[in-house]
């Protein structure tokens, strides 16, 4: 059986990849080693434009509007200097609206384009460059411990790694988040609410991680500017026992966390935690699933539950809502339960 | 010729957004029939990118079933080497992103509604449209910004009937271009123009150095004329060149395959256009809809002519949560048998997206998926029906279905729900068909791969579907007229083919089943009331009819059209769960 899988391993190859947005400069070389704050590759991000309509402005037809101009092609200006006029004492003036190049003309119009603005790519992830990516970026690679999530809000961070709950039921509570955690990734539970991201903020942590969030929170998310990796889910939902257990044991490591997400999963957010090994183990996809093979839930009501798979019964099974599937009898820390194929991931 | 008679077994790829369903059929004497069928999930997107795996596992499940050798050093086996391998290899695909589209137009209601019709002929999504409509002066500034930051595969712009205006679209063209001017060469868009036919010259001067620009008739050639063909085909052409014929691992497949890759709608829409020419009725139309994790498909066939209309980013998983932001909530909680609230509702539909394959395990979950079902049919259909060109015999009533038969009934988001009664009702729900029509359900996806099939061998393609491949659920009578709750609307005399008869009544409000197993014919003499129309030409007039068992049997649809729901939540919820309850839970 073919199932899709989300890794949870403590110590094996990580390779990350660090991408411009677009064409630009790498700055390391193949086999480097990398710290998390340092600079690989740069590029310009695509400028802001405005189009000056002069004709308009000045009430000239657009054949008549190059004798009126001020300024040529390629002349850099700032916000308000004059582009072009028409008449003498109290005639028509067009200004610029912002600063800028003077980068096109034509049809009575001036193409103004903003000053470009640098976008620098940091490592992220301290390790060695295993891949230049020419213009594009690089691969970072390491040994360690790596978790995937399932959704973030396209921020990224790095820092010690702490808990803020005992057990993955807990919500994150505000009262939790204290000055110790400036700076830190920490660890909630199930969920959080708007008082818990306010602290959060005001404690300057360095990330949060939680087994789920409320839908009616997820859009404020995206303001934060520290990342939040949710690991299960919307809603609710505890963080699985085999991802809270590799969490306690990390507690107090330096932790990578990146909360790029991308619809359906074309960019996926990892916790990546970087251990001094030269070796750890492969990530084996393709192994057939058997009993003993560690599996996750993925739908109500066991959604998020990590356990072994006890026995694969031969015949379909039916379910509350009358459906007769094929699936797999999973031990849920002393629980068995049946779920079918279709609401399983394996875990590696 | 030759390749007509070599073909002895074919196996089919149909590769979806979720999953990889492979069918190998084989001419058994005369016959060709279904010998194996699995269902696997597809590899298109990460961690694998590459189509050919998830492929590669249906074939060794193929191998597993029949325990035949197919593969060899992991390549198919083509043609067959003694009872190794296949003689045919078809792929079709819908499990690509769509196409990314940026409309440009003069008026909404016009040349961009053309627009809009034409793009939903393949696997489309528009990004944003651009329009002159509603502004004193040209937003030149916003419209190139739109195409700068879009970046879309491909601009249509239309506007202004042939022969008619110049300036506005002109305008538009230059905002194009420096938009487009603005990106790199390889991230520029292509453009496709296909407005008035006075300007063609001037927008490839404008934007031919730019970018590749092509150009097909209007299509809006005059306000009351609408031309759809030429661009509809040119943007699936592109569709199958910048998407389908670029997903990874497909050239591996394509090695394999002595056929032209194809999309799932194309190959769906070909399985309509036959089953009308069997039914050979020119008083019906045939509709097919095909509901997947990223899509709804909605295929319908008048007079031998196709309305193809494909709807990308409108399925059961992929789709719903852009849908609610647009309309709201209540539209899916109008389906809701018990009380949900809307925060499990988000949830709900948001890991449903992180999830696209998994299967509702509890009640409330089943409800909320058929209710995705009602309103993605709903808003498919919204789309698909104004261009349907059906004669006043076939649509008697305004805003309503026209007469449909059959209704084929395809995708993962119909044939999976548990039961074939579940299914029937969110398409009853989300179609609202009038008359009298049998449904047909894809049970094991076989349509699209067969309509595959049809264009390289159609007699293997009639074959199968003459063997009852296609199930059918039963045949569904939907009075057209209003009524009380509890007056009998319809009189039924039903004799089984046994010689065995039944008189029965349907009552207004009331969603009633008898029983008609698959296989089995029943005649039925129906008596509307006067006030009421079952198809049969006029309200009140009733007739004899020879109708298909299924799984359902002859269903009665008596609730009246269009399908009203009370106002008040509990009476509402009580309602739907009885009609839950009349097609067996």
């Amino acid at each position: 059986m073919f199932l899709p899988y989300s890794v949870v391993n403590p110590l094996t190859l990580i390779a990350v990849e660090r991408r411009l947005p677009r064409a630009g400069e790498v700055l390391v070389p193949g086999g480097a080693r990398v710290e998390s704050f340092q600079l690989v590759a740069k590029t310009t991000a695509r400028p802001q434009f405005g189009i000056v309509n002069v004709a308009r402005e000045l009430h000239l037809p657009p054949k008549k509007v190059k004798q009126a101009l001020k300024v040529k092609v390629g002349e850099r200006v700032s916000a308000g200097t004059v582009l072009a006029t028409r008449g003498m004492l109290g005639g028509r003036v067009s200004r610029a609206p912002f600063d800028g190049t003077i980068t096109g003309y034509g049809h009575g119009r001036l193409l103004l384009e903003a000053p470009p603005v640098e976008v620098q790519l940091t490592a992220l992830m301290p390790g060695r460059v295993a891949r230049v990516w020419p213009e594009e970026g690089v691969t970072v690679q390491t040994y360690g411990a790596f978790i995937q999530g399932v959704w973030g809000n396209n921020r990224e961070g790095y820092g010690v790694l702490q808990l803020a709950v005992r057990a993955p039921h807990q919500p994150l509570r505000a009262r939790r988040l204290d000055a110790s955690m400036q700076g830190a990734i920490v660890v909630g539970g199930a969920g959080l609410d708007a008082e818990s991201l306010a602290q959060a903020t005001e404690m300057q942590v360095g990330g949060l991680i939680v087994g789920g969030v409320s839908p009616g929170l997820l859009p404020e998310l995206a303001a934060f500017d520290f990342p939040i990796l949710i690991t299960e889910g919307i809603g609710e939902i505890p963080i699985s026992s085999a991802i809270f257990a590799l969490l306690r044991d990390l507690a107090g490591r330096e932790t990578v966390l990146s909360a790029h997400w991308g619809a359906r999963w074309t960019t996926r957010p990892y916790i990546a935690v970087p251990m001094p090994a030269e070796s750890g183990r492969v990530v084996e996809t393709e192994t057939p699933l058997a009993v003993g093979s560690q599996v996750r839930a993925l739908r109500a009501p066991l959604r998020g539950k990590t356990g072994v798979i006890s026995e694969l019964p031969a015949d379909k099974i039916e379910l509350e809502t009358g459906a007769r599937l094929a699936g797999a009898y999973v031990d849920f820390d002393g629980e068995v339960d049946f779920v079918p194929f279709s609401n399983l991931e394996r875990i590696l | 010729m030759q390749i007509e008679q070599a073909l002895e077994s074919i196996l089919i790829a149909d590769c979806g957004t979720v999953a990889t369903k492979m069918l190998l059929l084989e001419r058994v004497e005369t016959r060709y029939r279904f010998i194996a069928q699995t269902e696997v999930l597809t590899t298109i997107n990460p961690p694998w990118e590459d189509v050919s795996v998830g492929v590669m596992h249906a074939i060794e499940e193929v191998e597993a079933i029949t325990s035949r050798t197919l593969l060899s050093g992991g390549h198919l086996t083509i043609p067959r080497d003694g009872l190794s391998g296949v003689d045919a290899f078809v792929v079709i695909l819908s499990g690509v992103e769509p196409l990314h589209l940026v409309l440009a137009g003069l008026v909404k209601e016009m040349s961009l509604e053309s627009a809009r019709r034409a793009a939903t002929g393949t696997y489309t999504v528009v990004d944003d449209v651009i329009s002159r409509e509603g502004s004193l002066h040209s937003p030149e500034g916003a419209w190139a910004r739109a195409i700068r930051d879009f970046a879309p595969d491909a601009v249509l712009l239309v506007g202004g009937v042939d022969g008619g205006a110049s300036r506005p679209v002109m305008e538009l063209a230059d905002a194009i271009a420096l938009g487009t001017s603005l990106l790199a060469s390889e991230e520029r868009p292509l453009l496709l123009y296909a407005g008035n036919a006075k300007l063609r010259s001037r927008i490839t001067k404008l934007l031919g150095g730019l970018t590749e620009v092509e150009v097909v008739d209007n299509v809006r050639p005059s306000v009351d004329k609408e031309h759809l063909a030429p661009a509809r085909d040119l943007i699936e052409q592109i569709f199958l060149e910048k998407r389908l014929q670029k997903v990874p691992g497909v050239e591996m497949l394509s090695r394999w395959s002595n056929f032209p890759l194809l999309s799932t709608a194309t190959a769906f829409g070909r399985v309509v256009e036959y089953l009308w020419h069997r039914e050979d009725n020119t008083n019906r139309g045939v509709l097919g809809i095909d509901l997947g994790a990223a899509s709804t498909t909605v295929m319908a066939c008048f007079d031998g002519r196709l309305y193809p209309s494909v709807h990308g980013g409108r399925g059961i998983a992929y789709g719903p949560l852009a849908w609610v932001k647009k309309y709201g909530l209540g539209r899916l909680q109008r389906w809701l048998p018990e009380e949900i609230s809307e925060e499990q509702l988000l949830a709900f539909l948001h890991n449903r997206e992180l999830h696209p394959g998994t299967v509702p395990q509890e009640l409330s979950e089943l409800w909320i998926e058929m209710a995705v079902v009602r309103e993605m049919l709903r808003a498919a259909l919204r789309i698909a029906r104004p261009v349907w060109d059906v004669g006043a015999d076939i649509s008697l009533y305004r805003d309503m279905m026209p007469y449909l038969d059959p209704i084929l009934i395809s995708g993962g988001g119909i044939v999976h729900l548990p039961s074939p009664g579940q299914a029937l009702l969110a398409v009853l729900d989300g179609l609202e068909p009038v008359g009298i029509t049998t449904m047909l359900l894809d049970v094991n996806r076989v349509a699209p791969a067969l309509g595959a099939v049809a264009g390289i061998k159609p007699l293997a393609a009639a074959s199968a579907l003459s063997l009852d491949t296609l199930v059918p659920l039963g045949t569904v009578i939907s009075p057209i007229g209003r009524a009380s709750d509890g007056d009998t609307i319809l009189s039924m005399k039903i004799q089984y083919d046994d010689g065995s008869e039944l008189d029965v009544e349907a009552h207004y409000g009331e969603l009633e089943v008898w029983p008609l197993l698959p296989g089995q014919q029943a005649t039925v003499e129906l008596q509307p009331h006067r006030r009421f129309d079952v198809g049969l030409g006029r309200r009140g007039k009733g007739g004899t009819i020879q109708v298909l068992g299924g799984l359902m049997g002859l269903v009665v649809d008596a609730r009246g059209r269009p399908l009203r729901l009370p106002a008040n939540g509990e009476k509402r919820r009580k309602l739907l769960r009885r009609w839950i309850w009349d097609v067996g839970g």
